[in-house]
């Protein structure tokens, strides 16, 4: 037929065709790229000596900004590769799966260390005569020895604190003022009138937490089926009511200064300290006053760095440790990413003096003795998988 | 009596195959698309068949994750991704049809720029674009609620987080996946086939349905079968514009994989996200002539 003679002409007319690599060229490059695979996998062989491969991180964001890691790499010279977190379990389950092998450091939420990690054999300890001193020089809570730092048995200092504050909800003081946050607490969204008016951002295992809380249950303590049932309908009626739910911040926040919502669940300073400092101060991170968690209502989580148990390990494993530690680390790890987080660290006055009143601001530090007086700590969710799996069903189902 | 010639074994026939040169220069890259394509898949597959939150290949074999995912309510993601990208394909192909008839046969020498500015959102990330619809549709102080309150007066409520806002951000996205390949299809037409059918007293209609329809449709094919596998596994649009309202089958995967610590579960929902696209295109397949496409006969 015409068209297929047509066809074969325009085949043979290609320009591509012709001004493509010939095979030498795709050889070559073949060969290259074998060579450049072959290099990479090099770096990552168990083979290579610990003090010529880079220092590697398991980490949360606060770690990896260029200061910190650019300030470390230009007084040691040692490169920092890192990767960051998708959750707390998930690396967790890395290091299970033998991940040991490949990272020095693992900075995790608080109940890892002495619950999971610890046991497992998946962290070493460290050096109490060495690293307590900066515990010394921490907030009256981080008072050595701090429970979350130590092994069950009180006996192992396991990993060194820095960041540190509440996750609970957030609201638009515009629309819902600081005080109606604080006295309604949770129920705040088990009011019909809320339907429609919030959103989520979905942090799974906090939004978990804040479900158990806004049933009247303790998120860390084993439930029974009744208060599992208590759970499920808490969590469909909030997850049907949600106008939106995300799990990126900035997603949720542009939503909260449009006025397409008016609060969200799952929120703290964590998530709304860029937009502060950005002059939107009607974005205010709520702790309620009251709560079921022992009588409170927010929950406290505190960052701790640990040396995983490599059995290569890097040789400046505990100094990074100390690094971050040191007031002008401790300040870039405050700021790191344009957003702000209070750290252990801030009784020093050394410390404190660099911030800003409007970064100060950023991060509700006038309350923050509130905050945390206010807040359950971070703990193990006893029941999280079956819970989980009622929250995801939720999720689906949504109507 | 005379002998019989001896059969070569599968084994002799096989190592005269492999003594061939072209089997052998293509052995590395066989190896290597074994090792990275096939491998991770049959990784998948296996998982599926693995006791709920295993992290290894170890434990008994199940198929108790399949029968969970038949049991609890993972048809409604799997009903909204398919359904989305069922949608997408046929929007798609009606924006896409007239636009690559315009740049195949009626743009001429503008068909090269317009082709560029159909390209250049592709180098940007798809995040970012859709962020960009985001502050667009925006309530309050979006690009389109501003603009028709300070025009016209008019308060438009949101546009986002919604199926349709979803469905937006799919056609948006893969529109250019859709219209490359028909463009190519219709670049096929041979005018003279068209113009001798004008001579001869075939309407408009005629010509699009006995000459350019089918002559273009392995293009077309294409262009709907990338879009429709594209948007089976799309996750952005949903999480972004639609606010998360619905949950689509690579979300559910997705949560699986990372929150739910359920890689079995998770490989399962993969594998059977995998069989039902691969059924739906080797059914499209079927009608796909890739020798005439590419000239062979």
């Amino acid at each position: 037929m015409d068209h297929e003679k047509l066809l074969k002409k325009m085949l043979q007319n290609d320009p591509v065709r012709n001004a493509g690599a010939t095979r030498r060229d795709v050889l070559k490059g073949i060969g290259a790229g074998a060579l450049a695979l072959g290099a990479s996998a090099g770096v990552m062989a168990p083979g290579l000596s610990s003090a010529a491969r880079e220092l590697r991180l398991l980490t949360w964001d606060g770690y990896v900004d260029p200061r910190v890691l650019d300030g470390y790499t230009e007084a040691s010279g040692t490169a920092i590769k890192y990767e960051l977190h998708t959750s707390d379990p998930d690396s967790v389950n890395k290091l299970r799966a033998g991940e040991t092998k490949i990272w020095d450091i693992i900075n995790l939420n608080n109940p890892w260390a002495r619950q999971i990690m610890w046991p497992e054999n998946l962290i070493v300890e460290l050096e109490r005569g060495r690293f307590e001193p900066y515990f010394d020089k921490m907030l009256p809570m981080f008072k050595p020895p701090y429970k979350w730092s130590m092994s069950l048995d009180n006996e192992h200092l396991l990993g060194v604190c820095q960041r540190v504050d509440t996750f609970d909800f957030v609201v638009n003081t515009d629309v819902i003022s600081q005080s109606t946050g604080k006295k309604e607490g949770w129920d705040l969204f088990n009011n019909a009138d809320m339907s429609g008016r919030y959103g989520i951002l979905a942090y799974d295992n906090w939004n978990i937490m804040h479900m158990c809380m806004g049933a009247g249950l303790h998120p860390f303590k084993t439930k029974t089926d009744d208060q599992v049932a208590k759970f499920e309908e808490t969590a469909r009626r909030w997850i049907n009511g949600a106008k939106l739910i995300s799990d990126d911040f900035v997603a949720i926040n542009l939503a909260l200064i449009n006025g397409e919502i008016d609060a969200y669940i799952s929120g703290g300073t964590y998530s709304v300290s860029a937009a502060r400092l950005d002059g939107i101060s009607n974005l205010y991170h709520v702790v309620p006053e009251s709560g079921p968690a022992d009588g409170k209502g927010g929950i406290n989580w505190i960052e701790l760095n640990s040396v995983v148990n490599n059995p290569d390990l890097h040789p400046e494993a505990f100094d990074w440790l100390e690094y971050i530690l040191q007031p002008e680390t401790s300040y870039w790890v405050a700021t790191a990413g344009g957003f702000l987080l209070p750290v252990g660290q801030m009784s020093q006055p050394e410390l404190i003096s660099k911030f800003s009143k409007e970064e100060l601001n950023s991060f509700q530090w006038d309350e923050f003795d509130y905050r945390i007086s206010h807040a359950v700590e971070y703990d193990v969710v006893p029941d999280y998988n079956r819970l989980y799996d009622i929250y995801t069903a939720a999720l689906r189902e949504k109507s | 009596m005379a002998t019989r010639p001896a059969r070569p074994t599968t084994v002799a026939a096989l190592a005269g195959w492999f003594r061939e040169p072209g089997v052998l220069t293509a052995t590395p890259i066989l190896i290597f698309f074994l090792i990275g394509f096939v491998g991770p898949l049959v990784i998948v597959l296996g998982f599926s068949f693995l006791p709920e939150r295993t992290f290894g290949f170890h434990g008994d074999w199940t198929v108790e994750n399949y029968l969970q995912i038949f049991s609890e309510s993972y048809y409604i993601s799997f009903v909204w991704s398919f359904g989305f990208a069922a949608v997408t394909v046929v929007c798609n192909l009606l924006i896409a049809y007239p636009i690559a008839y315009g740049l195949a046969k009626v743009f001429g020498r503008w068909a090269a720029p317009f082709t560029l500015i159909l390209v250049m959102p592709l180098f940007v990330s798809e995040n970012v674009r859709l962020f960009g619809w985001m502050l667009f549709l925006l309530k309050g102080g979006g690009i389109l609620a501003g603009s028709m309150e300070f025009l016209f007066g008019v308060e438009t409520g949101t546009l986002l987080y919604a199926s349709g806002s979803t469905l937006l951000g799919l056609i948006y996205v893969y529109l250019p996946f859709t219209l490359f390949p028909i463009v190519l299809g219709l670049s096929m037409v041979p005018k003279d086939q068209v113009d001798a059918a004008g001579d001869l007293g075939a309407n408009r209609w005629q010509i699009f349905r006995e000459i350019e329809l089918p002559i273009a449709m392995p293009g077309i094919l294409i262009g709907g079968l990338l879009t429709f596998v594209l948007a089976v596994g799309a996750i952005a649009e949903a999480k972004l514009l639609g606010g998360q309202n619905v949950i689509v089958i690579a979300h559910a995967i997705q949560h699986e994989f990372t929150y739910a610590q359920n890689w079995p579960l998770g490989s399962a929902l993969a594998v059977l996200t995998i069989v039902i696209t691969g059924v739906l295109v080797l059914f499209a397949m079927r009608r796909l002539d890739l020798d005439m496409l590419l000239g062979r006969r």
